[in-house]
């Protein structure tokens, strides 16, 4: 998958963005990770420094906890403020009339019927 | 002022065959300019014409803060049933009004709450809920941020995740959520206006989806993620929909598809004749409403005259 876009628009990446995706990344991890292996699964070709700035740009920022390991640091997300976070706004993503109120998200409930030939397009043509 | 009042009233439903026609033919792009503007034209020409006739239909009922010359018998002649028209339109406005605040009110608090959220969270572009069903959505405001569940991100690959980023992205960059509430509070105004919405509101998803297909470099890749993500949502039991499926396959669908041409439908397809309707029935809205304000302007000089 990473070849198919090999030189691609990835190079051009805003350092908000670049925080994300390796906020994204280490969520997804089930382990702490360090700069090398976040540098090694992010798509793109992105210097070792920046990666290591990112990360204690993200550790400042309180969104990111580390430990030492060795001569370097794993980082790993921060749970407790997230979760603070995710409490006090489930009440508004509970009550379906709030939500709309807000912007659409990613993708809307499907149906039975929208399931199946979701489920055929993705295997016709998704690979 | 006669019957031409009335056409605002009626000309909405012009742009039910565009509404239905244009997202699978357009261009996303195209396809949300297109239709805010007709919306806009439609919603505001209906309700000026409502104001017209609830300000000459009330303006005899006792207790209304108007010049006594409104109630004059040649005002009231030149509207036939006047008071009752006037008081129905007066009530239209009434319900569209509060429609408006209720919209209004309820944005405003659903931002602030999912804000003071994810202020908590820490200054980043994107906060993650480590609970929860799997969710993604957009929220703007002076520092707009990007709401995502673990639980969503646990079901995408590298690639598909930088999708969904772009995707919110774009929707932050763009202000849709601005282009939705117009929609919205339109709808309020007219609700011959909803299947505007509704297309509208999937366009600005359209519109997303292509600008994560150009960040990611892969229209399939966007595909993937938003076929993934919906299958990791709740799946609703429903009535037989459409051949083309409900939103999410049909964004899948197009997706896989080539890419939209970007120009404007000829005058002789389908989408193109929508089109054409839909033009054709805000022009004469328009016309329709500044004809009627010049009626009853001339009509009020005329009752002044004969004082």
């Amino acid at each position: 998958m990473t070849e198919s876009r090999a030189g691609g628009p990835s190079a051009r990446r805003g350092p908000g963005e670049l925080e994300s995706e390796i906020l994204s990344l280490l969520w997804t991890s089930p382990t702490a990770m360090g700069a090398g292996a976040v540098q090694e699964q992010l798509s793109g070709e992105l210097a070792y420094t920046t990666v290591v700035t990112i990360l204690s740009r993200l550790h400042d920022k309180g969104v990111l906890q580390r430990a030492r390991s060795g001569r370097s640091y794993v980082y790993a997300p921060v749970y407790d403020e997230a979760g603070l976070a995710a409490r006090r706004m489930r009440q508004v993503l509970d009550k379906e009339g709030d939500r709309q109120a807000v912007l659409a998200r990613f993708v809307s409930d499907l149906s039975t019927d929208d399931e199946a030939l979701l489920r055929r397009l993705l295997e016709e043509g998704g690979s | 002022m006669r019957w031409i009042v009335y056409l605002p009233l009626l000309l909405p439903i012009t742009s039910v065959p565009v509404a239905r026609l244009a997202a699978d033919h357009l261009a996303p792009r195209r396809v949300v300019v297109l239709l805010t503007a007709l919306t806009c034209v439609l919603a505001l020409c209906a309700t000026i014409s409502l104001g017209l006739l609830t300000v000459v239909g009330t303006a005899q009922l006792p207790g209304v803060p108007l010049p006594d010359h409104w109630s004059d018998p040649q005002v009231r002649a030149s509207i036939p049933n006047v008071q009752v028209i006037g008081s129905l339109a007066g009530a239209a406005l009434a319900s569209a009004l509060v429609c408006v605040a209720i919209v209004s009110h309820r944005r405003r608090r659903a931002l602030a709450a999912l804000r003071a959220g994810v202020a908590t969270a820490g200054d980043t572009e994107l906060t993650v809920l480590p609970t929860g069903p799997p969710t993604a959505f957009a929220l703007p405001g002076r520092r707009p941020r990007i709401v995502v569940s673990a639980s969503m991100l646990a079901r995408l690959d590298a690639d598909e995740r930088r999708a969904l980023l772009a995707h919110e992205r774009a929707h932050l960059s763009g202000r849709h959520d601005r282009v939705l509430l117009v929609a919205t509070l339109a709808m309020c105004a007219h609700p011959l206006l909803r299947p505007m919405r509704t297309a509208i509101a999937y366009a600005l998803e359209r519109c997303a989806d292509e600008a994560a297909a150009r960040v990611v470099g892969d229209r399939r890749v966007v595909a993937r993620a938003v076929g993934k993500a919906a299958l990791a949502g709740p799946v609703t039991p429903r009535g037989a929909m459409a051949a083309t499926g409900g939103p999410v396959p049909r964004r899948v669908a197009a997706l896989l598809a080539p890419t939209p041409a970007d120009r404007w439908p000829t005058p002789w397809s389908r989408p193109g004749a929508a089109t054409l309707i839909a033009l054709g029935g805000a022009a004469l809205s328009t016309w329709a409403t500044w004809d009627a304000a010049i009626d009853l302007h001339a009509i009020l000089l005329t009752a002044d005259h004969m004082l």
